[in-house]
């Protein structure tokens, strides 16, 4: 079995983030980066069906990280691999990419690879699009489980997901191949830490190009402009809960 | 142009959030000046959910057993079928954990230009732009997507739910239900224990610490409080030592890291541990007797009150 | 007086002699094998370099072992019959190797038939010496017979059955030492018997069951062979039995150096030999280590020490000394022959896994490392090293998640366990006009703040107070501002030795930049990563508690202040400040001076004693459940003097404390010695 885990380079959420020059995006310089905590889930998740041979196929499960950018991302794809991942593959890309642009990697990718199952992060914490990874499964006919709590798999090579809608636990089942997105509460990634990471930088990493599978670049979704909201909190002494209730209008935090 | 905007149900009634949606469309409209409202219904039992449906716009019903229970794929392919039959510019729904599902996988079908949680629209170069948030509230950003139909989901709580006008047509849909697809069988859904929403999701969080001094008082004013404001309920790890909040509710770095629009700290003193698990949060409102508390510090508004007395004044002014 | 003497070897002949020496070679032999057979064995274990410092041993013999120091500390009741065991065990040793020498000396010297020395006032000394000895080890072997009969009694030292047998023989062979006596008295009718007043009174007791010199011979010849063949099993089975500590213990003691608090570092060239960090398999634990699993004899005083124990958690560090040793017993045998045979002894395969099956991570984690367990050890056992070798190979395995797992990340990413900005750590001091190594660029100490204090509102409150007693002091001080980061302590206590390292080389380039040689920190953990720690990274500073200085700034008069008034104050002593670097005076002096020495109350464990408030060893981080949190026991404690402020000397114990009083609904305040010092000056 081998289970596709897409994991994107993402900036520490921790950190206060400036914008460039032009207004246009944030300035990544200097600023550490992560994996997406939800893609981290997904690749915990992928490793424990491994090793707790839950797909009762003996264990033989290949997990595969995959993540797209530019070469900056080797450093989340050894982590990946550190933490237990068999093999890191790097789509190389330069310019910036939107969930389609992704989806569309990810399924030339995944028809080369042939996953049973791409498990990924419900969204990423830097753009918080939740939508490559339903997009990758309409434009692959492919099943899908947004928001997996629990994913069991179940005889006849099918999978059982429960999943955290506003209803309350929605429970479902499909066939594989199928994509399934991680939401919190899956599962806690473990800590990679510098050892498994050394280890895993004697490990190959692949590369593959956008031209090379095919796919074309050009983003539907363009930023115009951004701006950061991290100003230094000054706490205002309301009088009244009145007042509390005026202010908090006023914030645009509770609704008219 | 023409926008069609997919509503859900709850019972018989539509969905708050759906109607939020109805005022993005509209806005919408008038930045590009004139445009036409369509409302797309789907799913099952629709005769009254249409009729109030219709007071928005046209509707098109595709109501049908099968469809009783929403399954991604399915939903999505005939939502795509409506649109494409509609000859739809822009699609819009409410963001909620359906759509959050369903409508983008609808999107993908179709064009692939979507924008998720947008929170405002504006015309901009004879095109329009929408405004969302990323980085977990940090940054807002306008962006544009380019292709059409263009699929915006609306963040329900930058929106006022519409207002309902004089009744519209209701036609249902002729499409084979039959032949949409259906590898994914729904099973079942088991409702949370409170019906509230998760800290983690909830756009507001009302939070509550030692102050409170049994759990049936938690659960009368915060969980009081919250379901008045359809928020999450959320304490410290103090509270829930002293039995008297329940676990899953903990924030905190041991428990849940929450970014809401608005967390409402009540009797929270804020130790640091608990702070990192909200610090983020756009909007911190701050109730406590304690003018000496941290969370003051991280705090936009604090109001030095008794949490006994405040919170029924809030309820019953809200 | 040269008549005072007794013969050696009467009633026995030559052929008995002859095949008691040659029992004596056997049985010593046997020894010799036994003891050599467990040195292989700890030999099994990585060679860390360690070299015998003759004087230092001989130093650690004498003040250590002789003195019996180390075992009367704690279970002192115990620690007293078995130092009456082992004086009476060394007299009853020396004197029957003096008799040995006598008789050898005197047959050599061809005076066969009179005792060369063995007489006279030496004579008499003797038998006196002897016999106060003898009756010091059986009392002892009683008492600790008693004890085990009564299966403990409720102490919580460890037991197996064939232990029953060694104690009861040790006993026989000392009251058979007493009977023999007895016997050879009444037959050899010696005179001034009464100088051997045990023998003395046996023969008499002896007398009076119909013992007399003409039937005495043969149950003196019986008793003589019971007693000796005994004896003979006695050195034999030592190095089979609990009786090992007398060698492996020893030794232990003697050679252990390890200071308390102090961990050894794994160089990045280790990790890309082996790929690994930590003790994965019992082989990479040292050959030191392997041998501290020979010298515990499950004594208990650890356990009864450890505050993880008390609070419920599964760990106990004398389970986990004794499991490795059962775990030892089993591997190095295979261990032994994989090398031999030239294989990797990592490939073995082993019924039980060390990690998981021997050990688990849960018993793991549960340590505070506060170093009661190897401080109070009576062998120098350091089941504290232990956990935490066993810790790095676990977090260099990816085997940790959870929150402790992100306060280390965030202490990688943003130097501090919360992940707040980095930027934002000296916010604190905005307003405060606190001089910094750039504001103030020939400052003689550095204020060392920490995560704590630059973070956390209620420790800000410790460093204000700190930072306006230095003023008024007016001390050349400085802080470094925005430029500090997380010492890394907690991170090398959890086993990430390299996020520690990483953390320790970004602090020591800045330190090394302001040319920092003296730094004053409230926090002992910070201390005792900068005293202890960051020299094995080149880092090399004279580092002191606010205590230590506070104590000294108010001895110099530098400041003046008259005590507060204020209720019941009780000191809880912060572990890495009493225990791990010996300061219990000088927090009680800024107590004394702050709040008056009468309102000082002590709790039962403090000073070295402690018990710890349960943040230490990344705990801080853990989330337990209340019932079963470390350090609950001693805020009940600290609740039962009456104290109505509870002073701390640790950001840690501040907010341990802090909690714990509040979760208790007790009124009681906790605060900094620095913060009541800065009170009671006022304005």
């Amino acid at each position: 079995m081998k289970i596709l885990v897409p994991t994107k380079r993402v900036p520490d959420p921790d950190q206060p983030l400036l914008l460039n020059a032009t207004g246009t995006a944030v300035d990544l310089d200097g600023v550490p980066s992560i994996i997406n905590p939800f893609d981290a889930i997904a690749l915990e998740e992928a490793l424990r069906i491994r090793e707790e041979d839950r797909a009762a196929n003996g264990g033989e499960v290949e997990v595969v990280a995959v993540s797209i950018g530019n070469t900056d991302c080797e450093k989340e794809l050894r982590i990946a691999l550190a933490m237990g991942a068999d093999r890191a593959i790097l789509i190389k890309v330069e310019s910036a990419v939107d969930p389609w642009v992704v989806s569309g990697l990810l399924k030339a990718l995944a028809e080369k690879e042939q996953p049973d199952l791409v498990l990924m992060g419900k969204q990423a914490v830097d753009d918080d699009c939740n939508q490559t990874g339903q997009f990758l499964a309409a434009r692959l006919d492919w099943p899908q489980a947004t928001f997996a709590s629990k994913l069991e798999f179940v005889d006849g090579g099918r999978i059982r997901v429960a999943r955290e809608t506003d209803a309350g636990t929605e429970v479902v089942s499909m066939p594989l191949p199928a994509v399934v997105t991680a939401d919190l509460r899956l599962c806690e990634p473990r800590y990679a830490s510098l050892p498994a990471i050394m280890r895993a930088r004697k490990q190959p990493l692949e590369e593959l190009s956008a031209a090379e599978l095919g796919v074309d670049i050009t983003a539907r979704v363009e930023v115009l402009e951004m701006e950061t909201s991290n100003p230094k909190r000054e706490c205002v002494r309301v009088g009244s809960v009145d007042e509390l209730i005026e202010k908090l209008r006023g914030a645009g935090a509770l609704p008219r | 142009m023409k926008i069609l905007v997919v509503l859900e149900t709850q019972g018989d009634a539509l969905r708050q959030a759906s109607r939020c949606a109805i005022t993005l469309a509209r806005s919408a409209a008038e930045a590009a000046g004139g445009a036409e409202i369509e409302i797309a219904l789907l799913g099952a039992n629709l005769a009254a959910a249409s009729v109030a449906a219709s007071c928005y716009g046209p509707v098109f019903v595709l109501d049908h057993d099968s469809l009783a229970e929403v399954t991604a794929d399915r939903y999505a392919a005939a939502v795509a079928e409506i649109a494409r039959a509609r000859g739809t510019d822009l699609l819009i729904a409410a963001s909620t954990s359906q759509a959050k599902d369903g409508i983008a996988r609808a999107a993908a079908l179709l064009d692939g230009a979507m924008v998720s949680d947008a929170s405002a629209c504006a015309a901009r170069d004879g095109r329009l732009v929408w405004r969302r948030r990323m980085h977990a509230g940090s940054v807002l950003a306008w962006v544009a997507a380019h292709g059409s139909p263009v699929v915006v989901t609306a963040l329900p709580s930058a929106f006022s739910p519409a207002e309902p006008s004089a009744p519209n047509a209701i036609t249902p849909l002729a499409i084979d239900v039959a032949a949409l697809p259906s590898a994914i069988r729904f099973e079942s859904v088991s409702v949370g224990t409170t019906g509230r929403p998760d800290p983690t999701e909830a756009a507001i969080v009302v939070s509550g610490g030692r102050a409170f001094k049994t759990a049936e008082d938690y659960e009368r004013l915060i969980g009081g409080l919250a379901d008045k404001l359809g928020a999450a309920t959320g304490s410290t790890r103090a509270a829930v030592d002293a039995g008297i909040a329940p676990n899953e509710n903990q924030v905190g770095q041991s428990g849940k890291i929450i970014a809401p629009n608005l967390y409402l700290g009540i009797g929270v003193s804020g130790a640091i541990q608990h702070l990192t698990g909200m610090v983020h949060s756009k909007v911190i409102a701050v109730i406590n007797t304690d003018e000496e508390a941290p969370l003051l510090e991280y705090a936009d508004f604090a109001l030095i009150a008794d949490a006994y007395e405040a919170i029924p004044e809030l309820i019953a002014k809200l | 007086m040269d008549e005072l003497t007794r013969e050696i070897y009467g009633n026995i002949g030559t052929v008995s002699k002859i095949v008691f020496y040659l029992c004596a070679v056997a049985s010593v032999a046997v020894f010799a094998w036994g003891i050599w057979r467990r040195r292989q064995m700890w030999r099994i274990g990585r060679d860390d370099g360690e070299r015998i410092d003759w004087r230092a041993t001989l130093r650690s013999f004498c003040t250590k072992v002789l003195s019996q120091r180390t075992v009367r500390r704690t279970k002192r009741k115990a620690g007293k019959y078995h130092a009456w065991l082992f004086y009476g065990f060394v007299i009853l040793f020396i004197g029957t190797c003096l008799i040995a020498v006598e008789e050898w000396s005197h047959r050599l010297l061809g005076t066969d038939g009179t005792n060369l020395f063995h007489k006279g006032l030496y004579f008499v000394i003797y038998e006196i010496v002897l016999e106060a000895g003898g009756l010091l080890f059986v009392i002892g072997c009683a008492w600790f017979l008693v004890r085990m009969l009564r299966k403990g009694g409720g102490d919580t030292v460890g037991y197996r059955k064939a232990d029953l047998w060694l104690i009861g023989s040790l006993l026989v062979i000392g009251v058979s030492g007493f009977v023999l006596e007895g016997m050879r008295i009444i037959r050899e009718a010696t005179p001034s018997p009464g100088i051997s007043f045990v023998g003395w009174a046996v023969s008499r007791g002896l007398a009076v069951l119909g013992f007399r010199q003409e039937n005495v011979s043969w149950p003196h010849f019986l008793t003589w062979w019971f007693h000796s063949l005994l004896v003979f099993a006695f050195i034999a089975s030592l190095p089979f039995t609990r009786l090992l500590h007398l060698v492996a213990g020893s030794v232990n003691l003697c050679l252990v150096r390890k200071k308390l608090g102090r961990m050894v570092p794994i160089s990045v060239e280790e990790l890309e030999a082996s790929g690994k960090t930590g003790v994965e398999h019992l082989h990479e634990f040292t050959r030191t280590q392997l041998r501290s699993l020979d010298a515990c004899v499950a004594c208990g005083r650890c356990t009864d020490a450890c505050p993880a124990t008390e609070a419920g958690q599964p760990l106990s560090p004398m389970a986990i000394v004794q499991d490795l040793r059962g775990h030892f017993n089993v591997i190095a045998p295979l261990v032994q022959k994989a090398r031999r045979a030239g294989t990797d002894p990592a490939l073995i395969a082993t019924p039980r896994k060390l990690h998981g099956d021997v050990i688990s991570a849960e018993s793991l984690w549960a340590c505070t490392t506060c170093n009661a367990c190897y401080d109070v050890c009576p062998l120098g056992v350091s089941p504290v090293d232990l956990i935490t070798d066993l810790r790095r190979f676990l977090i260099g395995n990816g085997e940790l998640s959870g929150p402790p797992a992100v306060s280390l990340q965030k202490v990688q990413r943003s130097g501090n366990p919360w992940g707040l900005p980095a930027r934002e750590r000296f916010a604190w001091a905005e307003g405060l006009d606190v001089p910094t190594v750039k504001t103030r660029p020939d400052f003689e100490i550095l204020y060392w703040i920490g995560c704590s204090a630059s973070y956390d509102r209620r420790v800000q409150k410790v460093a204000r107070a700190v930072v306006k007693l230095l003023d008024l002091a007016g001390v050349n001080y400085a802080t470094l501002g925005p430029e500090e980061r997380c010492t890394g302590e907690f991170a090398r206590r959890m086993g990430d030795e390299f996020l520690f390292q990483e953390q320790a080389d970004s602090n020591i380039e800045v330190l090394r930049r302001y040319a920092v040689k003296k730094v004053i920190t409230h926090c002992p953990h910070c201390l005792n990563s900068l005293k202890q720690d960051y020299p094995q990274f080149g880092g090399d500073y004279e580092v002191v508690h606010h205590s230590v200085l506070l104590s000294q700034l108010i001895m110099e008069g530098k400041l003046k202040v008259n005590p507060a008034k204020t209720g019941p104050v009780t000191f809880h002593d912060p572990c890495y400040l009493a225990r791990v670097h010996g300061t219990t005076d000088e927090p009680r002096r800024v107590l004394a001076a702050a709040v008056g020495a009468d309102a000082l109350k002590e709790m039962p464990r403090n000073r070295r004693d402690t018990a710890c408030c349960g943040a230490g060893g990344g705990r801080m981080w853990f989330d337990d459940e209340p019932a079963k949190r470390v350090g609950r026991g001693r805020i009940d404690e600290a609740l039962a003097t009456g104290a109505e402020t509870v002073a701390v000397g640790c950001p840690f114990c501040l907010t341990m404390v802090g909690d714990g009083l509040k979760a208790a609904g007790s009124t009681a305040a906790v605060k900094d010695i620095a913060e009541l010092l800065a009170d009671a000056i006022g304005d």
